[in-house]
């Protein structure tokens, strides 16, 4: 095991208890009966439904699609050829599925990338065991 | 079904032409006023929140398909027709400044979504 790995698990755990918490409000774990209908709409609401919701501004960035974008999106169009996915659910699980922090913290075709992987894992075609193998080796050729 | 059934159902004919002739006769025609529903938001849907409840004139009856929220987990037997509708801004944002009282929004939604007004 890397000498590292100790260092950058602390570090990991440092970020994610700075990620933003779906509500900005003192909401941590609360008791069922704090949640009203309200607060529950928008527990359930689905993360790419973000029109009308106040926002610090967004740069709007210039950007040539780069290789491993491209074999992204052209995995996942082969994916639908092969009757994994069709379209929609695609986008159910890159918009929605993952859930708020990833939606609005992730690069977009790398969202596209991570539900091209948790399909494959869901619908049995590779299990979770062989893709975290495979991660690690490809990692590790690489370090 | 086949497990690429989305993708020969739509080789040469596109999607969502592929699924042209399968709904029911559309309820609602070019010019009609309608209400968007305010059906409950659970696990998916491409209908956004800020047009629910709020008045609007079909402009465009566009297609035949199954709706987001059926075909997001590939049931895709009972498609329904798809409708564009006008809103003014003033009707989606009460802040919404009067000098620009004309500006419009379209978007789209699938039939079970709109009710008359």
């Amino acid at each position: 095991m890397p000498s590292d790995t100790r260092q950058k698990v602390m570090r990991h755990i440092d970020i994610v208890g700075q990620l933003q918490p779906a509500l900005h409000q003192p909401q941590h774990a609360p008791l069922p009966t704090e949640v009203d209908n309200a607060h529950y709409r928008a527990y359930m609401r689905t993360s790419h439904d973000v029109g009308g919701e106040p926002d610090v501004t967004i740069q709007w960035h210039e950007k040539e699609e780069e290789q491993w974008e491209l074999n992204t999106y052209v995995t996942c169009e082969c994916l639908a050829w092969r009757g994994v996915w069709n379209a929609e659910e695609r986008r159910r699980r890159q918009n929605v599925d993952l859930g708020q922090t990833q939606y609005l913290g992730l690069p977009y075709y790398g969202r596209w990338l991570l539900s091209a992987a948790r399909i494959m894992v869901d619908k049995q075609h590779i299990t979770l065991t062989e893709l975290m193998n495979k991660i690690e080796e490809v990692k590790n050729r690489h370090e | 079904m086949s497990r690429g059934h989305h993708a020969e159902k739509a080789t040469g004919k596109g999607d969502p032409q592929c699924f042209k002739g399968e709904a029911s006769a559309p309820k609602f025609k070019v010019g009609d006023r309608v209400r968007i529903r305010d059906l409950p938001d659970i696990f998916y849907t491409r209908c956004q929140v800020y047009t629910r409840g709020a008045e609007g004139v079909v402009t465009v009856v566009t297609h035949e398909s199954p709706a987001p929220e059926d075909e997001a987990w590939d049931n895709v037997d009972k498609p329904e027709w798809f409708y564009i509708v006008r809103f003014k801004q003033k009707e989606l944002w009460p802040e919404y400044p009067d000098v620009y009282e004309n500006d419009t929004l379209q978007t789209e939604f699938s039939e079970r979504w709109l009710e008359s007004a």
